[in-house]
């Protein structure tokens, strides 16, 4: 691109929308935290379902959820490399952090209240509790892969409440997808398509 | 009639540079250099140029021991721009 090259009117607004949408692709991220968070509960409510399906009394099976607590050391690492490798600030990092954060916090309390009082219906709980990040940060961006990820939670967590145990697993594997897994996917094409570019 | 568009932003490459900044908080050059595709020499003196009319802020630091620069769109800059864009409009409808 050159300095002084004489250009339309036109050709000025289509040159603005042109650079807001070239920012605008890095914004999302990398998609890998999307991924990683997806596979875990995918797989976790996978062999949850197979374990109370076919193996009941294995009671070390359950354990398999403690990937969700191992799974913070990667997605530490992963944000601070991502963070370091950034060369740019967002307008609402800091908004979509906090949100973050919030949901966070929202599902270790949640971890909490499910052991101390042992909840009727906890799968339904969390899968209102995925859709909130989901859905607000999908709004925010205008990404619909997050915005029905969202929703998806949403009905799923009704769906859950009349459906027999242990089915209402699949509701949280196929929650996970939705919300994160798949929207994964698309931002890590979308992200290796645009470091591509800028090679 | 229709005023005359802002001849430092009606210039491709610092109209791109603003409309990156516009969109971001704060951005390195290394940023700017990818989304406009630019020669680092050029970039440099078209900043340059945009920090001098106040449209932008420019600073350096240093990030794991390599020098940075870091640009960043000002209050009159944003107004620039939004002129900018008014006067464009502007023109544009009288075209139609």
């Amino acid at each position: 691109m050159t300095a002084e090259k004489e250009f339309t009117h036109q050709e000025s607004l289509q040159l603005i929308s042109q650079m807001i949408s070239k920012a605008k692709d890095d914004y999302l991220g990398t998609g890998v935290t999307a991924l990683m968070w997806g596979a875990i509960i995918t797989f976790c409510s996978m062999v949850e379902l197979l374990k109370m399906l076919f193996f009941p009394k294995l009671g070390w099976v359950d354990t398999v959820w403690w990937l969700t607590f191992l799974g913070i050391i990667p997605q530490i690492v992963i944000a601070r490399r991502e963070k370091k490798l950034r060369n740019y600030k967002g307008h609402d990092d800091q908004l979509r952090g906090g949100i973050w954060i919030s949901f966070g916090a929202a599902i270790i309390l949640m971890n909490y209240f499910v052991l101390r009082y042992n909840f009727p219906q906890p799968l339904a709980v969390y899968l209102v509790l995925y859709g909130i990040p989901t859905f607000a940060i999908g709004f925010g961006k205008r990404f619909r892969p997050m915005i029905i990820g969202g929703i998806a939670c949403w009905i799923f967590a009704i769906l859950s409440s009349i459906t027999p145990d242990p089915w209402t697993l699949l509701y949280l594997a196929g929650g996970a997808q939705l919300a994160w897994f798949i929207p994964g996917l698309i931002l890590r094409k979308r992200y290796l398509k645009v470091k591509k570019n800028n090679v | 009639m229709f005023k005359d568009l802002n001849p430092i932003l009606h210039s491709q490459l610092r109209l791109a540079v603003v409309s990156v900044l516009i969109s971001v908080r704060e951005a390195e050059f290394t940023f700017l250099r990818e989304k406009t595709n630019a020669t680092a020499g050029n970039l440099s003196v078209q900043i340059n140029k945009l920090k001098e009319a106040g449209y932008i802020d420019v600073s350096k630091q240093f990030k794991d021991n390599y020098p940075q620069t870091i640009c960043k769109i000002t209050p009159q800059g944003v107004l620039a721009f939004e002129q900018y864009v008014k006067d464009l409009q502007s023109y544009l409808d009288i075209k139609k």
